[in-house]
Order: C-alpha cells, then sequence, then structure tokens
C-alpha cells in the first residue's frame, strides 16, 4: 500500500518510503478500529486520523453547507414578503379569503390597482413623497459631507465637542423634539409644505443625519494625509481638495448615503406624516392606511372596521405596497450595483 | 546682540498677528466646514429641546403650546409627577426596557454572525449581499402589514424550532420572533461588514501559519480587533429598539399628543424616558469602554 518514489540521482538509485503513505496506513488501521468501536466515537477518531489536507477540506466542505444554508434561509426570509406581496395583490377577494389559494391567484385581477391607485391618490401623494425624499436625499449627500469632512479629516478646538453633538443626535429620540418643532413650524406656517422635512437636511440633519456623518467621517479617516498635501502643494484650496480630491475617493460612501437616505425618507412614517397631515399634502406611507378605510362603507376610522372587511380589501392594500414600493424598489436595482460596491469597499485600508 | 535679539521677538510677534500659521489656518478651515452643521444643531436640536423642556412644565393648550402668552398654566413639576404616578405608564416603560433587554444582544449576535458568513468568499456572495438590503426598503407601514399577514416571520428556521418553543418560554420568544429580529438588523450587518473588512489580511495570515482553527481565529483575532465596533452597534440597536415606532412608550406618546391637553405630560414623558435611555446607554458603555479602545 505504502506509495514509492524514486529518485535518481547520478547512477545509484535511493528508493525514499514516503513519509505520509506511512501516516495514512496506521490511520487507516485506527480507522479499521474505529470503525469496531462504531457511532460518533468512532467517526470523530476517523476524522482525528485524517492528515492536514483532507480535514481542511473536511471542514471547508462542512462550513459551506452551512453557510449556504443559513444564508438560502434568510434570503427565504427576506425574499418571500415580495412574492407574497405581488401575488396577493393580483387576486380578488374571493380567492384571498379562499385557503386553498395560496400565492397563485385563481384570475387575474388588475381591479387592485386601479382602486389602489385613487385611494392613495397617488399622483398628489407620489409627488410629495418624491420631492422630500429626493430633495432630502441631495442635500443630506452634500451637507452630511461637508460635517463629516470637518470632524474626520480636521484637528481643530472644539472638534471633539462636535463630534459628542453629533453621538448626542444620533442618541436623542426625534419623538422629544417632534412637539416642539411642529409648534415652531406651525408659528412659521410652514405646515403641510415640504419644508420641516427637507429644510433640517440642508445642514446635515433631518432623518437619520447624525448616523450618515459619522459614515462620511469614518470614510474620509481613512484616506492618507499625503492625498491632501499634495494637493495644497499644487495650490488647490480648501473647497478645491474637497470637492475635486476628496468626494470623489469617498464615492461609495456618496452611493451609500445617498440611497440610504432616500429610501428612509421614502419609508418614513413618522415625521414626514406629522407635519404633513392634510389630504393632498400627504406622502404615499401615510396615505396607505386611507386604503382599508376608503373601502369600507361604514368605518370611520380602522378600528371600527369589522376583521371581514379588512380581510375583503388585504389585496387592494397590498396593491397600494406594490405601488408605494415600486420606486423604492427602482432605486434599489439600479443603485445595487454602487451599494454593493459601496459595502464591499467600506473599511478596506487603502 | 541685545538689538538683535528684541528685533527678532518683535518679527516674531507681528508675524503672529499679520498670517496665521499653518495648523491655525489648517484648523479654521475646519471649523468653517462645521458651521452650517453647528447652525443647524442650534435651530433644529438645541432650540427645540430647550423649547421642550419648557412644555414640560406648563399645563398648554394648543394656542399657547410654549406658554409665551399667558394662556397656558405654569404647574411646576407636576408633569412629571403625574407621568411617574401613571402604573400603565411604569409598566409599559419596564415592559419595553425588558423587551430591548432580549432583542438587543439577539440583534447584534445575530447580524454579526450573518457579517462574518458574507464577509466569507464564496460564489454568489454579491448576490447574498444585496438580498441582505432588502429589510431596508420593506420598511415602514408595509412591514406592519406584512407581520400582521404572518408573513414577515416565515423562515424555515422558526418552523425547525417549534418544539423548542413549546419548551421553553423565553427561548421560544426569541424562535418565534427570530424574524422581526432579522428584519431589524440591516444597519448593524452593515457596520460588521465595514469593521471586518478592516481587520488586516496579515494578521490571518499569521495565525493560520500557526496552525490556529476557524474558531480560534475568529475569538482571538477577529473579536477583539472589532471590539469597538461590537459597542458601537450594541448601541445603535439600543437607540433603535428605544425609538422604533412599534415601542409601546411611543405609542403612549402620540396618543398623549393625539387628545391636545396633554402636551406637557408628553413632553415630561418623553424627557424621562429619553433621560432613562441615555443612563441605559451611558451605563452600559461605561461596563463596556475596557473593549472601545
Amino acid at each position: 500500500m505504502a506509495d514509492t518514489k524514486s529518485v535518481v540521482a547520478g547512477d545509484s538509485t535511493v528508493v525514499f518510503e514516503d513519509v505520509s503513505g506511512e501516516y495514512e496506513t496506521t490511520s487507516a488501521a485506527a480507522a479499521e478500529t474505529a470503525k469496531k468501536s462504531g457511532g460518533i466515537k468512532g467517526f470523530i477518531k476517523r476524522y482525528e486520523n485524517l492528515g492536514y489536507r483532507a480535514k481542511k477540506k473536511i471542514t471547508f466542505i462542512i462550513s459551506r453547507i452551512f453557510v449556504y444554508f443559513v444564508l438560502i434561509e434568510m434570503a427565504y426570509l427576506f425574499v418571500l414578503p415580495f412574492i407574497y406581496i405581488f401575488s396577493t395583490s393580483l387576486m380578488t377577494s374571493q380567492d384571498y379569503m379562499d385557503p386553498t389559494v395560496q400565492y397563485i391567484p385563481t384570475t387575474i385581477n388588475w381591479d387592485n390597482f386601479k382602486k389602489a391607485f385613487e385611494a392613495l391618490d397617488y399622483v398628489k401623494s407620489f409627488i410629495n413623497s418624491m420631492g422630500t425624499s429626493l430633495l432630502s436625499a441631495i442635500f443630506q449627500t452634500t451637507s452630511c459631507a461637508l460635517i463629516g469632512y470637518a470632524i474626520g479629516r480636521y484637528k481643530f478646538k472644539g472638534r471633539n465637542l462636535i463630534f459628542l453633538f453629533v453621538i448626542l443626535v444620533l442618541l436623542i429620540p426625534p419623538q422629544v423634539m417632534i412637539l416642539a418643532s411642529y409648534g415652531i413650524w406651525a408659528t412659521l406656517s410652514l405646515v403641510n409644505t415640504w419644508a420641516p422635512v427637507v429644510i433640517p437636511t440642508i445642514f446635515g440633519l433631518g432623518l437619520r443625519g447624525a448616523l450618515f456623518v459619522l459614515i462620511y467621517m469614518y470614510f474620509f479617516q481613512r484616506i492618507p494625509d499625503v492625498m491632501d498635501d499634495a494637493a495644497r502643494i499644487d495650490g488647490a484650496g480648501p473647497l478645491r481638495v474637497f470637492g475635486q480630491i476628496m468626494l470623489p475617493l469617498v464615492k461609495s460612501a456618496v452611493a451609500i448615503v445617498f440611497i440610504f437616505s432616500f429610501v428612509w425618507h421614502w419609508n418614513d412614517n413618522y415625521e414626514a406624516p406629522m407635519y404633513m397631515y392634510l389630504d393632498g399634502h400627504q406622502t404615499l406611507q401615510p396615505r396607505l392606511q386611507n386604503i382599508q378605510m376608503y373601502y369600507s362603507k361604514y368605518a370611520t376610522s380602522q378600528a371600527v372596521m369589522s376583521e371581514l372587511e379588512k380581510s375583503l380589501s388585504e389585496p387592494m392594500l397590498f396593491a397600494g405596497c406594490l405601488m408605494v414600493m415600486l420606486p423604492v424598489l427602482i432605486v434599489y436595482v439600479f443603485g445595487q450595483k454602487q451599494l454593493a460596491a459601496g459595502i464591499e469597499r467600506i473599511g478596506v485600508i487603502e | 546682540m541685545k538689538k538683535q535679539v528684541k528685533y527678532k521677538k518683535k518679527l516674531a510677534h507681528s508675524q503672529k498677528y499679520t498670517l496665521l500659521s499653518f495648523e491655525k489656518k489648517r484648523s479654521l478651515e475646519g471649523f468653517v466646514f462645521a458651521i452650517p452643521w453647528l447652525l443647524g444643531f442650534i435651530a433644529f436640536v438645541v432650540i427645540p429641546l430647550a423649547l421642550s423642556v419648557r412644555i414640560s412644565f406648563f399645563q398648554t393648550v394648543l394656542t399657547d403650546l410654549y406658554g409665551f402668552r399667558g394662556t397656558s398654566t405654569y404647574v411646576g413639576f407636576n408633569n412629571y409627577v403625574k407621568v411617574i404616578q401613571d402604573p400603565a405608564v411604569g409598566e409599559t416603560v419596564f415592559r419595553s426596557f425588558g423587551m430591548s433587554l432580549i432583542k438587543v444582544p439577539v440583534i447584534v449576535a445575530f447580524s454579526l454572525f450573518v457579517a462574518v458568513l458574507l464577509k466569507q468568499d464564496f460564489p454568489g456572495r454579491t448576490a447574498f449581499r444585496v438580498i441582505f438590503f432588502i429589510p431596508v426598503i420593506l420598511a415602514g407601514t408595509i412591514m406592519t402589514y406584512l407581520f400582521q399577514d404572518g408573513v414577515g416571520n416565515m423562515s424555515v428556521f422558526s418552523t425547525l424550532t417549534t418544539g423548542v418553543q413549546q419548551l421553553n418560554s423565553f427561548f421560544g420568544t426569541i424562535m418565534s420572533n427570530i424574524g422581526a429580529i432579522m428584519w431589524a438588523s440591516s444597519v448593524e450587518i452593515l457596520i460588521f461588514l465595514a469593521a471586518l473588512q478592516s481587520v488586516p489580511a496579515t494578521l490571518y495570515e499569521v495565525v493560520e501559519l500557526d496552525g490556529a482553527s476557524a474558531w480560534e481565529t475568529f475569538w482571538h483575532v477577529t473579536l477583539p480587533y472589532i471590539s469597538p465596533f461590537v459597542i458601537l452597534n450594541f448601541v445603535y440597536a439600543m437607540v433603535d429598539s428605544f425609538v422604533a415606532s412599534d415601542n409601546p412608550v411611543m405609542s403612549i406618546m402620540d396618543s398623549m399628543t393625539r387628545e391636545g391637553t396633554k402636551y406637557g405630560q408628553a413632553s415630561a414623558l418623553s424627557w424621562l424616558y429619553m433621560l432613562a435611555t441615555l443612563a441605559v446607554i451611558l451605563i452600559f458603555i461605561l461596563f463596556t469602554r475596557r473593549w472601545l479602545k
């Protein structure tokens, strides 16, 4: 069984006995005895007697199977709701109530979308949602970059204090300030306009602004000092260094912040509905709650609706959900490459 | 000789005032970059915070929210006393803290686990990375509806562990909520991915040469290296669960605000709650600061 190698050196032939081969025979013997003892113990013993390469291969295969199992399980968890929304939105109420119909509707019912379109007041709400989200995203990507640049690359008196303030803003729940802020915007008679949502983002605050500042700070800190020193020696001013050297270097951060900011503003179900509550001034998210009420004859609020009525309007609700999600999905699909690249690059020291 | 020294001193002195030194110029630039944010901080954080403190000391009406016009009455600490004495509020706050106490470690552990998996190089990695950001898109009201229909929670894992759920109620609550927990951990996964990518590859090569197993590598190289990010994620997950819109304390606040006459109490509650959450976070940081480097 022992495998031999012959090496020709000059005219004499030296035969080496392969050490690993010998090892294998002993391990085979051990495996033989282990087999007799049987069970898991034997299995472990057999594994222990394997060579380094074989061990590594086995652990590799096991870990791969494990990784794929876990990831596919989670992907299933996250993808299933999409399929559910999509299929439910095409069902009739009868299909939805019928327990034998699952995921595949008997007849495709496009009517849900038409009704949801009406109930959402789609065009107006869409403009409000798009306007606030897009403007906020644009402003946050620039203004948060400024402050992130300041605390990430400069050392000045009060820098640590400003950093502390940023952390504080991250920690303060918006609920603490919402009443007072509402009062301020109301006295300025700017309620039911885009201003309360958009204006704070011009200054790098607004929805999760502090988190974006920290992301930028983190990215800017990673750029070596040589970069801006070189630009300075070539005579570039601070704004030029920031705009032409530094910002292009953190492209992935820009992509991440823009996508997250847009999506979070789009999905915002707290601040925007608080400031923009009148009909025709609402964003899409709060309008979703109207769908079910819209088709109930008697209900004046969601609490009054009967369970049956709620269930009957469910397909329309999910058609509405799909319509609300659509722009975000598009952003996600198109920005996905940048997002993935950004995620690949964060933390990588260049 | 003496004269020369004097002259030098004078020169240095005059330079100090006419031309800023390199460092000073730099630091001034940094400050200028920070000015817009500071202005916004004063306008949209400091002033509302100050006003909300004022509201909490008044029995306010909507026409005179801040009590400057005299229609609202100053009640001192009465609002705070009322909030503290209300047994329903106290119970809800403690329940929400308890929930967070269970949820947060699970979220952090889960997101670290997923991040470690996603960090590995395997075919299809990019696709999985993209899938893991679906929770970011599918947020807000839509998720609430999905959970109402029981779709958000449908995982293979929770069906497999149905038996365990019945055996142990504490473990069972976690298992039955595993879907909700996964949905809440996308930003944490992102932070951990960033952290994992910052661990130098040479470190891994060294320990592999020394014959460390994957398990040992994780505990002795990866974890110590990313420990500050673990703390950061704990803090982020805590904040996230404290201020989540499905948190019962938030709904109490919202209902108080809607009632119209309880603005003072809502403000008092929000301040007490915020101070409590900040205290919890500070205590946490105090205990874990040795891992913050």
